[in-house]
């Protein structure tokens, strides 16, 4: 089966960027308005950072809807508008003339993201038929074994296939180029109900299925070539992503920490 | 048990750690008599290598007595003497199948770490980093080898452990670079580095046929080691100004016909780009100082071979693509497979071809780990090659 053959989500990496970027943008008006103000040289007292909030919450709504989203044509026009809010409000800003260069610098900023809004809202607009925003996610290993062996270890592994089923993946077997032994392929689609939002937010928890099987297609590798989950002093469970960023030091386990 | 345990860049302890055990049907526990400091461990040292923890034990040159084996391993039992290889393999996988022991595909419990920095995972090594699997090392009195059915050879002859220990690691390192070079008889090879890999690089291309080997270091005693036991030539690069004008000049203008980087990642020279380097390393936007690389890379004839063996451990700067891609260099490199090589280098130890002992310069106890370290990095007191016993170091 030939990669990704067919495209299957109308978001770009440069709309999901412009979601991002939002947010970003967004979260750090809304948290330090005043530092925000003083770098595009407006006043950080009076009314300023009050408006800098407002904006900022705009923001972070628009990054949400691009984000969240399957076909954010609107709220990616809704960027293109706040692009012009946002010059006109330095332009006043200009006018008052305190701190010219970090003005200007704003200003060139706010122009340099406009061009991608404009284009990519364009792009979007131009498409027709049902939003598609479902992501086709492949997880694959070679097991050094003949293929029976394999399909006969997948089966016996009733935790990860129940895992697969739940997620509406398939599972397909191919015998590797040049006797390398079975390539064992999992295939499903994503499409969580908050878009990359959401996507991101289960990466983060580790629960997601591409996470696990990570883990799991190692594990079960590990058992049929080796007959043991390889473990370590450091990883005692051996491998577990979970784990990794948190783990103990590479010395012996004291007696009964297990 | 007393282990050799990171506490600190640039800080080792010794420290009471709990003994080894059993965690797999395939392991055996070794009680250590000896144990080397290599020159790759002074990265770990350095604080170079992330994936450090604090408490992490040392050490990937070992051998010493098995003392208990798991219920899987049927090749070896207590008592045995062995000598255990320095990266883990477990002998199924594909990469093991095609003898790429230090690329298994298993042993490994935090492949997902090296595939990040990587691209793709390597084996587990012993006290290496958690990027290669997070093993305790063998800088202690014991020692849980997995899959020890597969890496620990038997030495059932009188040899002092002296006589066979680097064959866990530095007398096969240096094998490999050489035998990457792909040696024709007459051919001219360049090595960088006198350290033990680079003493071992030379002899080894000596043995496989090359007709000249030229030692680049700066240390005068260093050199003398690998003239008096190596047969190389030697050239101290802080009395040329240019290594690959000198190396240039001794070939007949060719350059040499393959060059064995035994550096790595911690390099040092003379001048700006030197400077420029460590400046980089310094604040963490290169993590390796590629120096000897690409004087090797520079020096190097046309459509000659570039046998990397000096540990890297990510980026580097000022890397010369352009000469690598113009004249057909072939760059070839990897940690050592070093199963392979274990019984084919213990014959020529046998046999008298090689002697592996000239290259150690101090044996300490194992208590005295830290101040190994110390020589060992500032090279004081001619300092080659540590070796550290244990009180079990009962062949001697």
């Amino acid at each position: 089966m030939a990669a990704h053959a067919v495209r299957t989500q109308d978001k770009g990496s440069l709309t999901k960027a412009l979601g991002w970027f939002s947010v970003a943008l967004g979260t750090a008006q809304l948290t330090a308005p005043r530092a925000l103000c003083r770098l595009v040289g407006a006043d950080d007292g009076g009314r300023a950072p009050v408006v800098m909030r407002l904006m900022g919450a705009r923001e972070v709504v628009q990054g949400v809807g691009i984000l969240t989203r399957p076909r954010p044509t609107t709220w990616l026009w809704s960027r293109v508008a706040g692009d012009a809010l946002d010059l006109s409000l330095l332009g006043l800003v200009a006018a008052r003339g305190e701190h010219r260069v970090r003005t200007a610098f704003a200003i060139a900023n706010v122009a340099a993201v406009a061009a991608p809004d404009v284009s990519e809202s364009l792009r979007l607009a131009r498409m027709g038929g049902e939003p598609r925003a479902a992501k086709p996610i492949r997880k694959a290993v070679t097991i050094n074994r003949p293929r029976a062996d394999v399909e006969a270890a997948w089966a016996a592994a009733s935790e990860l296939r129940d895992k697969v089923d739940a997620a509406g993946g398939s599972v397909r077997f191919a015998d590797a180029p040049r006797g390398r032994g079975t390539e064992l392929v999992v295939e499903w689609v994503q499409e969580p109900p908050l878009g990359d939002l959401g996507l991101a937010a289960v990466k983060l928890t580790g629960k997601d299925l591409a996470t696990q099987l990570s883990d799991d297609l190692r594990r079960l590798k590990q058992r049929v070539e080796t007959g043991e989950v390889v473990r370590s002093d450091a990883s005692p469970d051996g491998h577990l992503l979970a784990e990794h960023l948190r783990q103990r030091a590479a010395q012996p386990l004291e007696e009964g920490v297990r | 048990m007393k282990a050799i345990c990171w506490t600190a860049p640039n800080r080792v302890a010794v420290e009471d750690v709990p003994e080894p055990r059993i965690l797999n049907d395939r392991d055996a526990i070794v009680r250590i008599t000896s144990t080397a400091i290599c020159g790759s461990d002074l990265h770990l040292y350095d604080g170079y290598v992330p994936a450090m923890k604090r408490g992490d034990v040392l050490g990937h040159e070992f051998m010493g007595e098995v003392v208990e084996v798991g219920s899987a391993v049927t090749n070896l039992k207590e008592g045995d003497r062995v000598v255990v290889p320095f990266p883990i393999a477990c002998g199924a996988c594909n990469a093991c199948e095609a003898e790429l022991y230090s690329l298994c595909e298993n042993s490994n419990p935090n492949a997902r770490l090296a595939e990040k920095l990587w691209g793709h995972a390597t084996a587990g090594i012993f006290g290496y980093s958690h990027l290669t699997g997070g093993f305790a090392g063998g800088q202690a009195e014991y020692a849980r080898v997995p899959f020890a059915d597969v890496g620990p050879l038997k030495i059932d002859n009188g040899f002092t452990d002296e006589q066979v220990l680097f064959l866990t690691d530095v007398f096969p390192t240096g094998y490999m670079g050489a035998e990457l070079c792909e040696i024709q008889p007459g051919d001219v090879i360049a090595v960088w580095g006198a350290g033990p890999v680079g003493q071992f690089a030379a002899a080894s291309a000596r043995l496989l046929g090359a007709e000249r080997v030229i030692v680049i270091d700066r240390f005068e005693y260093r050199l003398r080691v690998a003239r008096e036991h190596t047969g190389a030539e030697t050239l101290n690069y802080e009395e040329v100004d240019s290594v690959p004008e000198a190396l240039k000049e001794l070939t007949g203008g060719r350059g040499p016909d393959a060059c064995i980087d035994a550096v790595g990642m911690e390099a040092h020279f003379h001048g700006p780009l030197y400077a420029y380097d460590r400046v980089k390393q310094a604040l963490r936007q290169e993590s390796d100082r590629p120096i000897a690389l690409r004087e090797a890379i520079m020096s190097c004839r046309n459509g000659g071979i570039v046998s990397v063996m000096g540990v890297y451990g990510g980026f580097v700067d000022k890397f010369p693509i352009g000469a690598v891609m113009n004249r057909g260099l072939t760059l070839k490199a990897g940690q050592c497979h070093v199963h392979r090589y274990l019984r084919p280098l213990l014959r020529h130890i046998e046999n008298g071809d090689i002697d592996p002992t000239f290259i150690v310069t101090h044996t300490l106890p194992l208590r005295e780990g830290p101040e190994g370290y110390e020589l060992f990095k500032h090279k004081r007191d001619d300092c080659l090659k540590v070796v550290l016993k244990t009180d079990a170091a009962v062949w001697q």
